[in-house]
């Protein structure tokens, strides 16, 4: 029984703690430089000329550093190579696999990103310089190198988004962005920052501002094209296709992007697909379409469509047709070569057969609809060319009579008349003939006489 | 002159509705399109998608449909307004608004009827809605994606086509572009009276014939209604109607409420006001008393409402192969889900 109320009073003694202690946590000093470090690289205007003759600027901001993610943790642990001042500049980089300063509290072990290091360099952005947090040379990495490093992608955006600063601004009456500047020390700013090193998830990071960072190398399309891709089987590197080089744009032209763009998270962002949020991965392991490893291959496409709150009906065998939707066409591109239009190998398709059937109908339509201003002919009623007789059957109910054979156009052909004046009684004949039919109609009933005349549109009694 | 004239002899509603569906063509599509650059879509796709939200996928949950709808949730919004009005005022949309139909039934207008193909003939209902399970149920299965035969994205990208604007360019000259081009001109400027898509392929339309024939079983709603002892059975109204929705029974007017649009038409052209736009069918004096004619007390050449002997009927046993066809459709629509969704379970 003690027992228990000793637990109790724990438990609520530890809750007590937290509730009150948390505040105390935080507002501890975060902003540790036991190495001194900044004394030197917070002064502004630090730099150097490189051994390939580019200027090199190695102030880091103190309110950014600290505001950071890893704001708290001392240089040395993660630039571990150097050991006393002055130190060299390759020395200065970092392995982001390595075990760091962090135990983490279930298993005990230090952490470390070794996993996601893995990961990533088995993926097809790996072979670059992916142990050098920094890329080495920011610079040349800029412009040489192909793959990209941590650095490049986890770079350092600014907290608050782009297009909600200037409100931020006006509503705080701020001219300055910096935090740190002005609050220094403030506790709320050291659970807000996070600049250097963002993870790329939480409720603030868009998908849009996801496809920013792909974006950022993927929409430069002259870089784009120079890049030689390696078959994964055969190991022949081959050019690339207006394809890989357009990416960006034929995503663009996609429901996933165009929803996107007009802020709604339903879209689909170029992570979504290519490197699914799957258990025990980290979100780096973006593949190309045609390695069997990649989430957007043909056998796996369906399972990543299926993720959680997209297309979950796609993973059933049943709608196997669902994934043939190609997210990348070219065909919604910018026309290069106009004679790419009628190229046979685009058009090549069960639909294209059935426009060569189509398309002859309505190229005599066409031509039939309006021949009728040059030949002038004036028909009183003029008849829809196919099942005008199908209405009149069919819908109205109306007995079509066959035409009378054409009478007048033997009387023409026999021209010389030579004694018309004797031959007029038999002419008045068939009319003769006709009124007694029409006068029976009307004493047989008024109905049908009724409708007779009002089929000429004209009803009257 | 002689255009002029013909533009004259023109009834005043129907004036009044290809007016009507001018302002909404010039305001949903082409270079202005101003309603849908409102939203943030140049073209009638995207969020402003109507027709792609309620498509069956086998497997589907209520989540994915949810998810669906919030994807296009504009387009649903415009939808259920559709809908909403179809049910009191009857198919409003389609008849004075709606850019797609409108504009390939004003072309159809402006052409020689010589030149054209009567689909009214045909039993459209059962084709309809025998294509709107296809639609809903088939295509998404093989493969077809919906938007591959979508009339409402073939005019904005004709109309960007003509402006210069490649993705229309490339969007007509692309296999599927090239069909729905062959399509938009057979079924809609070739046909006779210009609604033969609408009355055969349209989902929107198929949707709206199905509440606008709930609606009409209503008093208080606006649809077309015959009166029927008003009605000569003169066929004047059929001939006109564009929808080919009116049928003569027993010398009787009878509306296809699953057809009609209610564009009045048919109103406008019957001499004895037996055909109208109104809550419940209701005397009225006549619109025009013609030379001699006196209509009211009631004439002797009223037509005989037969519809109120139903045993001849039953007595005669007959197959009625419409029924038929009705119910394989509904059956097939039913039955397909059923099994697909216990496969896709399974």
């Amino acid at each position: 029984m003690r027992l228990f109320l000793f637990t109790q009073g724990f438990f609520f003694q530890l809750i007590l703690f937290f509730l009150f202690t948390t505040s105390i946590v935080y507002a501890n000093e975060r902003h540790s430089d036991p190495d001194g470090c900044l004394s030197c690289h917070a002064l502004t205007g630090l730099q150097f000329i490189d051994k390939e003759g580019l200027l090199r600027v190695s102030t880091i901001d103190e309110s950014h550093y600290y505001s950071s993610l890893h704001g708290s943790v001392p240089c040395k642990d993660c630039h571990r190579k150097i050991s006393h001042y002055p130190h060299k500049v390759e020395n200065g980089y970092v392995d982001c696999a390595e075990s760091c300063h962090v135990n983490e509290p279930s298993k005990g072990e230090a952490y470390t990103h070794k996993p996601i290091v893995e990961e990533f360099e088995k993926s097809a952005h790996g072979q670059g310089l992916v142990k050098d947090f920094a890329g080495g040379n920011r610079l040349k990495e800029e412009l040489e190198e192909v793959n990209p490093s941590c650095r490049r992608c986890h770079a350092n955006t600014a907290y608050i988004a782009e297009d909600q600063m200037e409100q931020f601004k006006t509503a705080f009456m701020h001219t300055e962005t910096e935090c740190g500047t002005c609050h220094q020390g403030d506790v709320w700013r050291d659970q807000f920052g996070g600049h250097i090193l963002r993870r790329l998830v939480g409720s603030r990071w868009k998908k849009e501002g996801n496809n920013k960072m792909c974006i950022d190398c993927h929409a430069n399309q002259e870089r784009m094209a120079k890049v030689e891709l390696e078959d994964p089987e055969t190991h022949e590197k081959h050019k690339v296709d207006r394809r890989w080089i357009d990416a960006t744009e034929s995503y663009d032209r996609t429901l996933h992007s165009r929803i996107l763009k007009t802020k709604i998270e339903a879209g689909a962002s170029c992570l979504d697909c290519h490197a699914p949020t799957e258990k025990g991965k980290f979100r780096h392991n973006i593949y190309r379409d045609e390695d069997k490893l990649s989430a957007t291959h043909p056998e796996k496409l369906a399972k990543t469509c299926a993720q959680s709150g997209c297309h979950e009906f796609a993973n059933t065998p049943l709608n196997a047709g669902f994934v043939e939707t190609d997210l990348h066409d070219v065909d919604q591109l910018q026309i290069l070569n106009w004679l790419s239009l009628i190229d046979s190998e685009r058009l090549e398709s069960n639909w294209q057969r059935a426009f060569y059937i189509v398309g002859i109908v309505v190229i005599v339509f066409i031509f039939g609809a309006f021949i009728w201003l040059f030949t002038g002919i004036k028909a009183k009623k003029q008849a829809p060319i196919l099942g005008n007789d199908s209405f009149e059957k069919i819908m109205i109910g109306r007995k079509i009579r066959k035409k009378p054979k054409k009478k007048p156009v033997v009387k023409k052909k026999s021209p010389p008349v030579v004694k018309p004046e004797v031959k007029v009684p038999p002419a008045i004949k068939p009319e003769v003939e006709a009124s007694p039919i029409v006068k029976s109609e009307v004493n047989d009933n008024s109905i049908e006489k009724a409708e007779s005349n009002s089929d000429k549109g004209k009803p009257s009694v | 002159m002689r255009i002029l004239n013909n533009i004259k002899a023109i009834p005043f509603v129907q004036k009044y509705r290809y007016s009507v569906i001018l302002i909404s063509s010039l305001s949903f599509l082409g270079p202005l399109a101003f309603l849908p650059q409102l939203v943030g879509n140049d073209d009638l796709c995207g969020v402003l998608c109507m027709r792609r939200f309620y498509l069956y996928f086998p497997g589907m949950t209520f989540e994915d449909f949810f998810t669906h709808i919030n994807v296009a949730f504009i387009g649903v919004i415009a939808f259920a307004l559709i809908l909403l009005t179809t049910f009191f005022y009857g198919r409003l949309w389609c008849s004075f608004l709606c850019p797609v139909g409108g504009l390939a039934e004003l072309g159809s207008r402006m052409l020689n009827d010589r030149w054209k193909i009567e689909f009214r003939a045909l039993p459209q209902v059962q084709i309809r809605y025998g294509y709107f399970t296809v639609y809903l149920v088939l295509m998404p299965l093989l493969g077809i994606s919906a938007c591959t035969l979508c009339n409402f994205i073939t005019i904005p990208r004709l109309i960007e086509a003509l402006q210069g604007e490649y993705r229309g360019i490339v969007y007509i000259v692309s296999s599927v572009g090239l069909v729905n081009l062959g399509l938009l001109f057979i079924l809609g400027f070739f046909a006779s009276k210009g609604r033969a898509y609408c009355q055969f392929l349209c989902p929107i339309g198929a949707a709206d014939g199905l509440v606008n024939r709930l609606g009409a079983k209503f008093n208080f709603t606006h649809h077309i209604r015959v009166e029927k002892e008003r009605c000569t059975g003169c066929n004047v109204c059929a001939r006109a109607c564009m929808c080919g929705a009116i049928q003569m029974v027993d010398r009787v007017a009878v509306v296809d409420q699953l057809s009609c649009m209610s564009c009045h038409d048919c109103v406008d052209v019957c001499d004895w006001n037996a055909i109208e736009w109104t809550p419940a069918s209701r005397h009225k004096e006549p619109k025009r008393i013609k030379k001699h004619v006196q209509i009211f007390p009631d004439p002797n050449w009223q037509s005989i409402n037969v519809h109120d002997q139903p045993k001849t009927h039953i007595a005669s046993k007959k197959v009625n192969r419409v029924r038929l066809i009705n119910g394989l459709i509904v059956s097939f629509f039913l039955s397909f889900i059923a099994v697909t969704s216990v496969m896709a379970m399974a």
